[in-house]
């Protein structure tokens, strides 16, 4: 599918937590193809920065505007993958993606294949290893018709062969038209993407 | 599916995988009663007197045992944040969880109650009373116990905290159902305090999703 052409504009974005200026002034434009890596040392504020362009922070200062609409209004647009589990342990994989996703089960069932859970559709989630349940979590990508997608360390505990099919998915979903931003401390080989390092602020 | 429907059928195979949340706060409450007669001098004019007041309490506590932790699980998880973007307002999915709380966790409680009357020797006209309290204002204490679980959600062992919270509500609900039991014993009318229960849950339905769906925002809010 090819998405309508998407923007995030972000206008003197500042943020303040416990004290600490993490960012400020922080002022860029996101088109429609566009992937964005946010980089910067633990504590910089990468995941701060990712959940309030997700709509899950208050913005202390600035403004986020999402196709010229502010961002409040446009969170049905966003996909937003944190760096929690963001599945429930007591249920099935298969269950866990039907509440989350609202997909039928054909389409669910083919995301499952292609992040190599086929055959772990009844497994409940405490029951598959660590990168199992990741990869149950990032099955949302492929399922799930969003044109932004914010992903917290999405590569946290994959496989060679996962991060693959991953850096995969992210390149056809930008060339469909969406928009990605990611942190991650590993740098993606496969991936064409710009850098936004954080942790300059005196 | 709608998101009402994905809604009711998690909290159904979440009752599948985890029936302890239902059968521990039943086990409470029989418990409670089965000690009490236990704990009087056996004088069953005394036990008849304090039977259904010792039900209620047992069974609020009941509840408060089973929705003290009503939210943390799917915050903990990063669930709850994922409610934010369903297609949905904040406030009418949590109205939707409080009301699947109460169909699948409350009223079962409630449902045992009249073999925890028997075991009081509590008389049929009062268990009746004592019934129709516990359905008029079993929906208001679910919703008040909700509101302090998302209030402390934020905050690791927050149990009691959200109980201490939200005590001065339980009070007046309390002090109602007590009005309607003493009434109930006497034989005069109960129907006053009853529709004062009544106007209680339909205020709490209404205005505690409201409140609940802020503090969870506050809550997800200050947490990564």
């Amino acid at each position: 599918m090819i998405f309508e052409p998407a923007q995030i504009e972000i206008s003197e974005l500042g943020c303040e937590r416990d004290d600490r200026l993490l960012f400020e002034n922080l002022s860029m434009t996101l088109e429609s193809g566009q992937i964005l890596r946010v980089a910067g040392p633990n504590g910089a504020g990468k995941t701060t920065l990712l959940r309030t362009i997700a709509g899950l922070f208050e913005i202390q200062e600035g403004e986020i505007r999402v196709n010229r609409l502010p961002l409040k209004e446009c969170l049905d647009q966003v996909l937003y993958i944190g760096h929690k589990p963001q599945v429930t342990r007591d249920l099935t994989v298969l269950d866990n993606l039907k509440f989350l996703t609202g997909a039928d089960e054909a389409r669910l069932k083919s995301a499952l294949g292609d992040v190599g859970l086929k055959g772990y559709h009844d497994s409940l989630v405490k029951e598959l290893s660590q990168g199992q349940g990741r990869r149950c979590a990032l099955a949302r990508l492929w399922c799930v018709e969003a044109p932004i997608w914010i992903l917290d360390e999405p590569y946290t505990a994959l496989d060679v062969e996962m991060v693959e099919t991953l850096d995969a998915q992210i390149t056809s979903h930008v060339n469909a038209g969406g928009i990605c931003l990611f942190t991650t401390h590993q740098p993606p080989q496969q991936l064409d993407y710009q850098t936004l390092e954080l942790g300059h602020v005196d | 599916m709608s998101i009402e429907k994905r809604m009711l059928a998690r909290e159904l195979k979440l009752i599948a995988a985890r029936p302890g949340d239902i059968f521990k706060p039943m086990w409470f409450l029989m418990l409670v009663i089965s000690m009490v007669p236990l704990a009087l001098a056996p004088d069953s004019d005394l036990l008849a007197e304090i039977g259904s007041a010792m039900i209620w309490v047992a069974t609020l506590l009941a509840l408060l045992l089973n929705t003290e932790h009503l939210f943390q699980s799917d915050f903990s998880d990063g669930v709850l944040e994922q409610w934010l973007f369903l297609d949905r307002p904040l406030a009418w999915l949590v109205g939707l969880k409080l009301i699947a709380h109460w169909l699948f966790h409350v009223l079962p409680l409630i449902l045992i109650t009249p073999i925890a009357g028997l075991m009081l020797s509590v008389s049929t006209e009062v268990l009746f009373a004592l019934l129709a309290t516990l359905f008029v204002a079993t929906p208001a204490l679910t919703c008040f116990s909700g509101l302090g679980a998302a209030l402390t959600l934020g905050s690791s062992r927050s149990g009691i905290l959200g109980v201490l919270v939200m005590m001065p509500l339980f009070v007046p609900v309390v002090i109602l159902a007590a009005g309607v039991l003493i009434r109930a014993t006497d034989g005069s009318d109960t129907l006053p305090l009853m529709a004062l229960l009544g106007a209680f849950s339909v205020v709490a339905a209404t205005l505690v999703p409201i409140a609940v769906s802020a503090a969870i925002r506050l809550n997800i809010g200050g947490s990564n």
